[in-house]
């Protein structure tokens, strides 16, 4: 059996070389030879998605390369949450995503960059798609018991929508369990504002630093 | 190819997941392309100059046109086609396109790299969100400008009557209905009736409400239609590809590559981009937009933009007879001469690799009505200028301009500029002392760098 630190680096590899194949074997390495999993994720899977978002940020990689990543993150995490949930214990994220774009709005490319993102850094990001009608953003965060709701858009018309889910939250008195972001090229700090949405970000990197430095008002 | 031959193979393709069609086909593709053909960024340089590179480009780029084909979002399948095909289009493809009526008809056509003849100018609120009693008095005041050729894109009407306007919604057509009136009324204002409108009105449905030889948009008006990154296209794009060939307009078809997105960096997006040339008039596009988008700026005047920009331009200018017009999005905003200092960077590194223009606008507009006629005069009068120039003419040029700007690319620290209603005095429709005196000091200072403007 190979010790800790083989393990280790052999989950830093495959999150490095955007090997899903490899996350998933490491990661079953891992509970096998009985390692503390939170030690694990963050030294085997936290630290390279670290550096990779980081290098996204400076554009040494692009998007492929960050959804690979993320992807292969994704697969090696499934088997260490089975393993924590086989043995009692609570999946830990930094909080629960619902994402989409909204309805009559079909651009998916900025909506897919943020999720990625999000997902590499330690968020579950449940991707609605586009054209995502208003009601199933407030369905999907119930059912995925979500703390945050990002709602992309790229049109200044389907924008509306952002507003519509917002008020249809509040009309049901649900508005203060999500915290809401917005974002997409013609949303502005000042709409985000006028619609009663917690937050904008402009791109992936704010949407992160925009939910990381605000936890204490969506954490639960 | 015919339509009715897209949209067969639009239900009939290839079923593919649209992450799969992106990644697999689009991504994986460029990647290998452009290993094979050796296809790479220098840091630092603006302007490319290495005419093997550009045709290198193109090679790749109808290499990976014909590996992916183009992905139709709502059925979820491939419409593919074969290299002849591709070779067909690009042979019947027109190299101009005229518009327009009476004194006002002209031709849009295919540039070369350094033609000395003039560009063609696009120009206009180019979708700003603009207020319903500032419509006429803006579109005027940029039809008054003789230089602009094509009225561009005039505006957005999101509220209307002090009700924000819902999208599909009986309010959206009546706006619809207004676009092109108002821009009717613009042009006759300026004394321009026959002056072309090149038109975009926010929905499908939109487009036929707009649309009427007396009061609307004409068929000698052209109409745009939007390509969806990379290489894709919805019902909405196909249902106004069908409307824009029954009325007989030309058909100004518009992409936007993502520069970090999945064609990777600037080079390979490069080979994307002119991918999506090829696939735009392979659908049927007589004009061909390229507007790059960035996934950190958001804006077309960064350095990845401007390479790019120039690159891919050159790339179909040498290899083809395409029609190419590039779009100038900027982080500075109106009323700062940082707006100016942008778009002037790109004009030239374009302009010179065979490109028409359309712009200018900030990538970020703040409110509404933030466009100045005056600055549009400037670009268009930079944009002549760059005719007849050569490369390694504009390249120190555009590596000074790009100096005083390169700090305040972000949305964040760019000028926040002023409004139409600010720069202009709205009872003569003239710029402001203040603004006239900007635009002076703008056409000074770009004489002083070697610009010959007049």
């Amino acid at each position: 059996m190979q010790d800790k630190e083989q393990i280790i680096a052999a989950m830093q590899a495959s999150i490095r070389d955007y090997d899903e194949v490899a996350a998933e074997a490491s990661a079953r390495q891992a509970v096998e030879a009985g390692l503390d999993l939170m030690e694990t994720v963050e030294k085997g899977f936290a630290v390279p998605i670290r550096e990779l978002g980081e290098a996204f940020d400076r554009m040494d990689i692009f998007l492929p390369e960050l959804m690979l990543a993320a992807d292969a993150m994704a697969k090696g995490m499934e088997v260490l949450d089975r393993a924590v949930l086989a043995a009692g214990g609570e999946v830990k994220n930094k909080g629960v995503v619902v994402l989409g774009t909204v309805a009559g709005d079909i651009h998916d490319i900025g909506k897919t960059v943020v999720g990625a993102m999000l997902q590499a850094n330690g968020y579950d990001v449940h991707d609605l798609g586009v054209e995502v009608p208003d009601t199933q953003f407030i369905e999907a965060a119930r059912s995925h018991n979500a703390d945050i709701i990002a709602m992309s858009a790229l049109l200044s018309t389907t924008m509306l929508h952002q507003r519509n889910v917002i008020e249809l939250l509040s009309n049901k008195g649900e508005r203060d369990n999500y915290f809401i972001i917005v974002g997409g090229a013609p949303v502005t700090p000042a709409w985000s504002g006028e619609i009663g949405a917690d937050g904008s970000a402009r791109d992936a990197f704010g949407a992160v630093k925009l939910l990381d430095s605000h936890r204490e008002a969506w954490k639960r | 190819m015919n339509f009715k031959e897209i949209a067969k193979r639009g239900e009939t393709g290839r079923l593919m997941d649209s992450n799969d069609f992106l990644m697999k086909r689009v991504a994986a593709s460029a990647l290998k392309l452009q290993k094979q053909y050796e296809i790479k960024w220098e840091k630092g340089t603006l302007v490319n100059q290495d005419d093997d590179l550009a045709d290198r480009v193109w090679t790749a780029g109808r290499e990976l046109l014909i590996s992916t084909g183009i992905f139709s979002m709502n059925s979820n399948r491939v419409i593919e086609f074969t290299a002849e095909e591709i070779d067909f289009a690009l042979r019947f493809t027109p190299d101009r396109v005229f518009m327009g009526q009476g004194k006002e008809r002209k031709a849009v056509y295919h540039r070369t790299v350094e033609d000395p003849r003039k560009p063609f100018i696009f120009a206009g609120p180019f979708n700003a969100d603009t207020h319903e009693n500032m419509f006429v008095k803006l579109n005027e005041a940029f039809a008054q400008e003789k230089i602009i050729d094509s009225l561009l894109f005039p505006g957005y009407l999101k509220e209307l009557d002090g009700q924000i306007i819902r999208p599909q919604s009986g309010l959206a057509t009546r706006a619809a209905v207004l676009y092109g009136q108002f821009a009717r009324e613009a042009i006759q204002r300026a004394g321009r009736p026959g002056m072309p409108i090149t038109g975009h009105a926010v929905m499908a449905s939109g487009e036929i409400a707009c649309s009427n030889e007396e009061w609307g948009l004409r068929s000698t008006d052209p109409r745009a239609m939007v390509l969806i990154s990379e290489l894709q296209v919805d019902d909405v794009t196909m249902t106004r590809l069908a409307y824009y060939q029954a009325v007989g307009c030309p058909i100004y078809m518009a992409f936007t590559p993502l520069i970090g997105g999945y064609g990777g960096g600037p080079a390979r997006t490069a080979i994307v981009a002119v991918a999506s040339f090829i696939a735009s008039v392979v659908l049927g596009g007589e004009i061909v937009h390229i507007g790059p988008q960035h996934i950190k700026y958001k804006q077309q005047t960064n350095e990845h933009s401007l390479f790019l920009g120039g690159l891919a331009d050159q790339a179909v200018a040498r290899n083809s007879k395409i029609i190419v017009t590039t779009s100038h999005t900027t982080s500075g905003r109106p009323g700062s001469a940082q707006y100016a200092r942008e778009f002037s960077a790109l004009a030239l590194t374009v302009v010179t690799g065979g490109s028409n223009i359309t712009g200018p606008r900030p990538a970020e507009p703040l409110g509404f009505n933030n466009v100045s006629p005056l600055m549009a005069r400037l670009l268009a009068e930079v944009a002549h200028a760059a005719a007849g120039m050569t490369r390694a003419e504009v390249a120190p040029i555009v590596e000074k301009l790009y100096e005083t700007y390169k700090n305040k690319l972000s949305l964040d620290n760019a000028p926040v500029g002023q409004p139409f209603e600010e720069l202009y005095n709205l009872k003569t429709l003239t710029p402001t002392p203040e603004h006239q005196a900007l635009y002076d000091e703008l056409k000074d200072e770009f004489i002083q760098m070697g610009i010959p403007l007049g």
